[in-house]
């Protein structure tokens, strides 16, 4: 076998106690009022991410552009050199094959339109221009049940939509990486291709949020701080 | 090491023991949940957490809201949910005790759980419940 | 016994090298089958080694939103054979369509999917 990228990564495929503890716990906080879906999903993405991607400057470009949009949504790869990604010539492994494919489309969200990307048979994400793909989206939990219950799911994440609005799944199986989109907000008109980047955070090109002016993936969250020497202190 | 920090800040400024006695429907997930290890071992995965970790860090983080950051002596009581000194000197004392053969991270959301129905944050018979409908969703085909 | 082995690993990366992957196959799949706007089923063909076909679309009826690229099928691919590149299509199903219970509140909602030649016919 040469396709490395191909060969589906071993998974936990049995649900445990402990996973559906966590999720309990959770959901009922959120009942109780304690905190919101989208609360826990911002405070989650942030642990993960240093600051904006590549991919959240390609769509403020376009948001700014609408030629650099047309380009984007027709080929991304192309659309990628601009924001510092070259696809063709730099990918992360230069032996075997390369290890990310080299078809990126972007999906274009409208007001009655929202793209969210998964990969059912593994876990393909498009990584050159979004990094490492978060835990959660490599779980059996979400490559299963997006596709089949996307609203479900969605509002898991915060994400309420309502029913005029159209979802159309993104399943990742073949050469073809995704990312969204989103609809401009409300709110930032007037603003720098700078500030429309912090706002576009990595759930937002994935699919599973939209961006909202305030929200950023810099945000000044308390986890950051004087939490470090406490909380990573479990370890024998 | 910042376990026993804690632990003797802890006894100076709070000056309490966590209430270590087992609640029932926690024991039957410590009894009957497969711990990562285990999981990971079986299904030949090498991450070394489960992939559950990142979110209930963010329960933790966000329960403790400003307390993550302002001295606990400083801390308004009531300004949130589950201080941060608190949860992590009851997690310290229930994995010296009843948890203690249970392996992180797995004992740190058992911990948790126990401490929010200590604290009065949601009580055992929702708890089950709601593990009952969140199993039902999990496992539907 | 050589100690070379004679599997060249570095294959698949040297004809990709400063192309890309699919663009490396670009033009080598010939006349496609299907156009833009057509309507396929996709076919539910024995999976005995590997395929990156999913098993829920199987059957079910969509319409081709896309010519995506050639290259070979993964099912070619994975056994280190190239010689055969194919058109891909990228597909987008009624959600209804694919899971009869879906709910009836949300028509509309849609999932898009790429498939290669060999597991398209037409309706």
């Amino acid at each position: 076998m040469s396709e490395h990228d191909h060969k589906p990564a071993p998974m936990v495929d049995e649900v445990s106690d402990f996973e559906i503890l966590e999720m309990a716990v959770r959901e009922l906080a959120i009942e109780k009022g304690l905190f919101s879906a989208e609360d826990h999903r911002i405070w989650t993405e942030y642990v993960h991410t240093l600051g904006p991607t590549p991919a959240a400057r390609l769509v403020a470009k376009a948001w700014l552009d609408p030629e650099y949009k047309k380009l984007a949504v027709a080929d991304g790869v192309a659309a990628s050199k601009a924001v510092g990604v070259d696809w063709v010539n730099s990918p992360p492994t230069k032996f075997g094959t390369p290890s990310d494919y080299c078809n990126l489309r972007v999906l274009e969200d409208t007001p009655t339109l929202k793209h969210v990307v998964v990969c059912t048979l593994c876990s393909c994400y498009p990584r050159p221009i979004l990094g490492q793909s978060p835990e959660w989206y490599r779980t059996p939990n979400y490559r299963r049940r997006l596709v089949r219950w996307p609203r479900q799911v969605l509002s898991e994440f915060g994400l309420q939509l309502p029913p005029e609005v159209q979802i159309r799944v993104a399943d990742s199986n073949q050469k073809t990486r995704y990312m969204v989109l989103p609809v401009r907000p409300a709110g930032t008109e007037g603003w720098t291709e700078d500030q429309l980047t912090e706002i576009v955070t990595r759930d937002c090109l994935i699919g599973v949020a939209v961006p909202k002016p305030g929200v950023t993936s810099n945000i000044k969250l308390p986890v950051h701080k004087a939490v470090h020497p406490v909380q990573h202190g479990h370890d024998h | 090491m910042a376990k026993s920090d804690s632990k003797e800040l802890g006894s100076e400024s709070m000056g309490q023991e966590a209430d270590v006695t087992t609640i029932p429907v926690l024991e039957e997930v410590r009894n009957h949940g497969k711990v990562w290890e285990e999981l990971a071992a079986q299904y030949g995965v090498t991450n070394p957490d489960p992939p559950w970790k990142v979110t209930m860090d963010a329960t933790c983080d966000i329960l403790a809201a400003d307390s993550n950051v302002v001295p606990h002596a400083q801390v308004v009581p009531g300004s949130c949910a589950l201080p941060l000194l608190e949860r992590r000197i009851e997690e310290d004392d229930l994995s010296t005790t009843i948890y203690a053969d249970v392996p992180f991270p797995e004992r740190q959301l058992l911990a948790l759980a126990h401490s929010m129905i200590r604290h009065g944050l949601i009580n055992e018979e929702e708890l089950a419940r709601q593990m009952e409908e969140v199993g039902r969703r999990l496992k539907s085909v | 016994m050589s100690t070379k082995s004679h599997h060249d690993r570095n294959h698949h990366a040297s004809i990709a090298t400063g192309i890309g992957d699919p663009q490396c196959f670009k033009g080598k799949a010939g006349k496609p089958k299907f156009k833009e706007g057509d309507s396929v089923r996709v076919k539910d063909l024995p999976d005995l080694f590997y395929t990156r076909c999913q098993v829920y679309p199987r059957g079910a009826v969509g319409t081709v939103t896309k010519l995506v690229y050639e290259s070979p099928a993964a099912e070619d691919e994975a056994w280190d054979n190239s010689e055969n590149p194919e058109w891909f299509y990228s597909v987008a199903f009624k959600q209804k369509d694919l899971w009869p219970e879906y709910s009836d509140a949300f028509p509309n909602d849609t999932l898009e999917t790429e498939f290669c030649e060999r597991w398209l016919e037409k309706p």
